[in-house]
């Protein structure tokens, strides 16, 4: 009996020509979407393109001059131009350290509208005051992007509302109900099966045209099933929770308009309201550590430490490198760099404490408002998208220790060399150290994310049993 | 009759639970955002008060040193926080509190708040204009998406029409039946927000009549949102109908619309990355005069000239320091490339302003965000004011050290050091907002557009009302 009511809910959808209006105007929001997602990340990838062939044209020409100039092809440059001198080298050719794009990242805008996808560290320099901040029109970023991120997490609660507000009281409001409830069936289940139906329906629009979408933007999700598969899960479990909502207010037994009223309610609320105020109140109750403070503190550690280096060396000589002795080049062509290493050090160490005490205080904080996610569905699959889309926070975190760690490891290339007084050959800068973006270190929130959402699906089951229980069957059935 | 109407409709609003349950929601959620925002605001502006304190102390107790040094050690510009973003935060989550002031560079402002945040942040915040432009509209939809329909469903309209009340008047009654409820609500959050601000310490940057101009705009677009209800309501027969279209309207005009410019304007007029944006300006300044490198081209040049016009044969017989001028001729010069970049990138930010202004037409929420802000002082325009006078105040302080160095001191001489004399002759970073005059006339488009908005929706509904049929 079940079945056959099912049946006939399919066959009055398939002919209902709201289905079709659906899936085409769906179909042309993802595209939308994920066109605009596609352009971003194009934008970032085609900058670090062509970085990375600019710097390889110029270790190219510098190998060529390096030669040149040992064959005496070439009268000798000044100093500071000479492309042999290790120092210009690692001033004037840094690598490019690129955030690559993960395959996915056409899904979710996260953070990487706020921060650069590369950098060019240099020999000389604090990591400190490595600027990752993007260049942007700030409206931009307070009316952040139509990418497929904001599609699933605001627009599709709605087409699920929409789908499925009068599931039980367009029945009532008709009268079918009562000859429906006629047969032997049960209501919970007759109407679970109904819903089930709209949901599978839906979910199949949508994952129809998120794949169709991300196709003909020439997104390869086929040869990255992993992510693509994580990526429909979760939108499913979204959707499904979405469901179980208009399930269990379906069941209340109030008339279409009502409905309508109290799901659109339930959205503002899990999709606005609960984000924002959770949003707002971390800020002024448990807030970021003040930055300002924190620049006071870098400052006078940094001026207490540069007195004590002024001992070892005259201030103005790091920043005036055209005034150094010009004597104690006679030993070692590096002399000058090599003292500013040591001198940045005796800095950096003293400096280093106030920076680490900030970063872990950041740290704290933001790991406990992670925690708060778990209070609204949207923020879960939000972050579960990011996580995805390799735009999250922690993936710019990730990247900014990784452009450090780099940092370091291209001065420790040329700190053992300059002390033995080498020159740059040209065969060397191709083995100059590289690096390659990885997002190995970067701890993965999907699945507690997706564990998250299951949990609102057993919450909302668990109150649609109850209302269930609790409502008197009269009131769900009658007028 | 009009009045008549209006006290009807108000009675049945009130009486009905929906209105109570979402109008005390409502009202409970501004006050939150009222009470929470007043908090963060202190603890910032608390913090902002103590950086500046700091950043001058640092700048005058600096010790001993050789002035262009002092110039590269530098001092902080702080964006000061003004008591109207207690009711709209706009941007400045977005852009930068600090700005670094040394010398040959100018640096953008550094650590949004954003980028410290996680992502939850960018679901906005529960800040009163959250509630003001986003949710109140919601609440208008929610109130008077049956005004007509109700009317038509259970046959009154054709009664009342029976007894003579003309649609206009109706219309009216039915429009301040909405219009009151929200004045209701907005007043005590505008009477709270007064006293709020009256009673933050250094309010010098506040005035009642920016708060006022800020509420008449709010209700200038509570008045189109109203306008469209019951547009939308005289149309449909269905209340389900006039709902689901009347909420299709909000989605995309306060949700989709910005979003959607936003990917026009960024398509039409992109910005440059940050590293491209520098090496522009590092190309650039490898081309001119170089005020740390006395081989470059250009600086050779500016010596014979300086040598030929002091009649002198050697830098060292010039009656000032040669290095300090040097340094001063390239601080000018290296400011003259930033005000350059700076402006092409202005140039590109008032194109995409612009395309927010165009699609305004489509969009009452784009012209009073736009408003809100700029009344508030949170707009990128502020932004940009702020930035500005951090950059001249950044030139007249490096000037000033190169000057004193150039004057007082022989070529050749970088032991020369200076002392705080020199450091707290230098007055302290001052910032005095553009006027509200400024502000308006730089938004004559926004407010336009909004009244126009006003003006139109106005005559939709007269339209509408008119022909509407009583069935």
């Amino acid at each position: 009996m079940l079945n056959h009511t099912i049946k006939y809910e399919w066959l009055n959808l398939l002919r209902d020509r709201w289905v079709m209006i659906l899936l085409i105007s769906f179909l042309g929001i993802t595209a939308f979407a994920v066109r605009n997602g596609k352009e971003k990340v194009e934008d970032r990838m085609a900058t670090i393109t062509k970085e990375k062939e600019k710097m390889v044209k110029l270790d190219r020409r510098m190998a060529a001059d390096i030669d040149s100039l040992n064959k005496n092809l070439k009268p000798a440059p000044e100093a500071w131009k000479d492309p042999r001198a290790l120092d210009n080298i690692g001033w004037n050719a840094p690598r490019v350290v690129a955030m690559d794009a993960q395959p996915l990242a056409v899904v979710s805008t996260g953070q990487s509208d706020l921060f650069t996808h590369y950098a060019k560290p240099k020999i000389y320099g604090e990591a400190y005051t490595l600027g990752f901040s993007e260049l942007s029109n700030p409206v931009q970023l307070l009316f952040g992007s139509f990418d497929l991120a904001f599609v699933c997490i605001y627009l599709l609660p709605l087409l699920v509302l929409g789908f499925s507000y009068n599931v039980l009281s367009s029945e009532k409001e008709s009268g079918v109900l009562r000859l429906t409830l006629a047969q032997p069936i049960s209501l919970y289940q007759w109407l679970f099966g109904k819903l089930l139906l709209r949901f599978f329906i839906l979910t199949s629009i949508v994952v129809v045209s998120i794949l169709i979408s991300l196709t003909i933007f020439g997104i390869d999700w086929l040869g990255n099933m992993e992510a693509a598969t994580k990526l429909i899960l979760l939108v499913t479990v979204y959707i499904f929770f979405w469901f179980l909502i208009s399930f269990l207010i379906n069941l209340l037994g109030n008339s279409s308009g009502s409905n309508a009223v109290t799901l659109i309610a339930a959205w503002v609320a899990f999709v606005l309201l609960i984000p924002s105020i959770i949003s707002q109140t971390t800020n002024s109750f448990y807030p970021v550590p003040s930055r300002t403070i924190m620049i006071h503190e870098y400052r006078e550690a940094k001026a207490l430490a540069e007195k004590k280096a002024d001992e070892i060396l005259k201030t103005y000589y790091r920043e005036h490198p055209e005034y150094a002795p010009k004597d104690t080049t006679q030993q070692n062509q590096y002399s000058w760099w090599l003292g500013n290493f040591a001198a940045s050090d005796v800095i950096n160490q003293s400096v280093q404490p106030v920076l680490d005490d900030y970063n872990e205080a950041l740290n704290k904080q933001q790991s406990w408002v992670n925690r708060l996610r778990f209070l609204s569905p949207a923020i879960l699959l939000q972050d579960g998208l990011n996580d995805l889309a390799g735009t999250s926070p922690a993936h710019y975190t990730d990247f900014r220790n990784q452009v450090i760690a780099f940092a370091d490891t291209w001065r420790h290339y040329f700190i053992p060399r300059m002390f033995k007084n080498e020159k740059m050959k040209s065969d060397e800068l191709a083995s100059l150290p590289k690096h390659s973006y990885s997002t190995a270190n970067v701890p993965s929130h999907y699945n507690a994310d997706l564990m998250g959402l299951l949990f609102f699906l057993t919450l909302a089951t668990a109150g649609s049993l109850w209302v269930y229980r609790r409502n008197r069957f009269e009131r769900m059935v009658a007028l | 009759m009009i009045f008549k109407i209006a006290r009807k409709e108000l009675k049945e609003i009130v009486r009905e639970g929906r209105f109570r349950i979402t109008a005390i929601t409502l009202f409970a959620l501004l006050l939150a955002a009222l009470f929470v925002s007043k908090s963060y605001y202190t603890s910032v502006n608390a913090q902002h008060n103590e950086a500046k304190k700091n950043a001058r102390s640092e700048w005058v107790e600096q010790g001993q040193k050789n002035p262009h040094s002092a110039a590269h050690y530098g001092t902080y510009a702080f964006k000061p926080k003004y008591p109207l973003s207690l009711i709209d935060n706009g941007v400045d989550k977005y852009t930068g509190v600090s700005i670094y002031l040394e010398a040959h560079k100018r640096n953008e402002a550094q650590y949004a708040a954003a980028q410290d945040q996680t992502a939850l942040s960018r679901f906005g915040d529960l800040t009163p204009d959250f509630v003001l432009i986003l949710i109140v509209p919601l609440f208008i939809i929610l109130i008077g998406f049956n005004a007509f329909t109700r009317e038509r469903e259970s046959g009154t309209l054709r009664l009342l029409k029976s007894q003579g009340v003309s649609t206009w008047k109706l219309t009216m009654g039915k429009w301040l039946g909405l219009f009151l409820p929200v004045l209701f609500i907005a007043i005590p959050v505008y009477v709270l927000a007064a006293l709020f601000l009256a009673n933050i310490k250094d309010y010098g940057q506040f005035s009642f009549w920016a708060l006022t101009l800020l509420f008449g705009v709010y209700l200038i677009y509570y008045a189109v949102f109203i306008n469209i209800t019951l547009f939308v309501s005289s149309l449909f027969k269905k209340s389900n109908v006039a709902f689901v279209t009347l909420l299709g309207i909000w989605m995309v005009s306060c949700l989709a619309m910005p979003k959607i410019s936003t990917a026009i304007a960024d398509k039409l007029y992109p910005y440059p990355t940050q590293v491209e944006f520098e090496e522009q300006i590092a190309v650039d300044k490898k081309k001119g005069l170089d005020g740390h490198n006395p081989w470059n081209t250009e600086a050779k040049k500016l010596k014979e000239e300086t040598l030929k016009k002091y009649g002198v044969d050697s830098v060292q017989q010039l009656p000032f320091n040669w290095d300090g001028f040097l340094m001063q001729e390239g601080e000018k010069h290296t400011a003259d490339i930033y005000f350059k970049h700076y402006q092409l990138l202005k140039d590109t930010y008032v194109n995409q302003t612009n395309v927010y202004r165009s699609t305004a037409a489509l969009s009452p929420f784009l012209p009073t965000r736009f408003l809100s802000m700029a009344i508030c002082r949170t707009d990128y325009t502020s932004h940009w004011d702020f930035a500005n006078a951090a950059e001249n105040y950044r030139i007249e302080l490096v000037g000033k050290m190169n000057g004193d160095m150039a004057a007082n001191s022989k070529y050749g001489d970088w032991d020369y050091l200076a002392d705080d004399k020199l450091w707290s002759s230098v007055p302290d970073f001052q910032y005095e907002p553009a006027s509200y005059t400024t502000v308006i006339r730089q938004n004559t488009s926004n407010l336009i557009t909004l009244l126009a908005w006003l003006l139109l929706s106005f005559a939709a509904l007269y339209g509408a009302v008119t022909k509407m049929k009583t069935i």
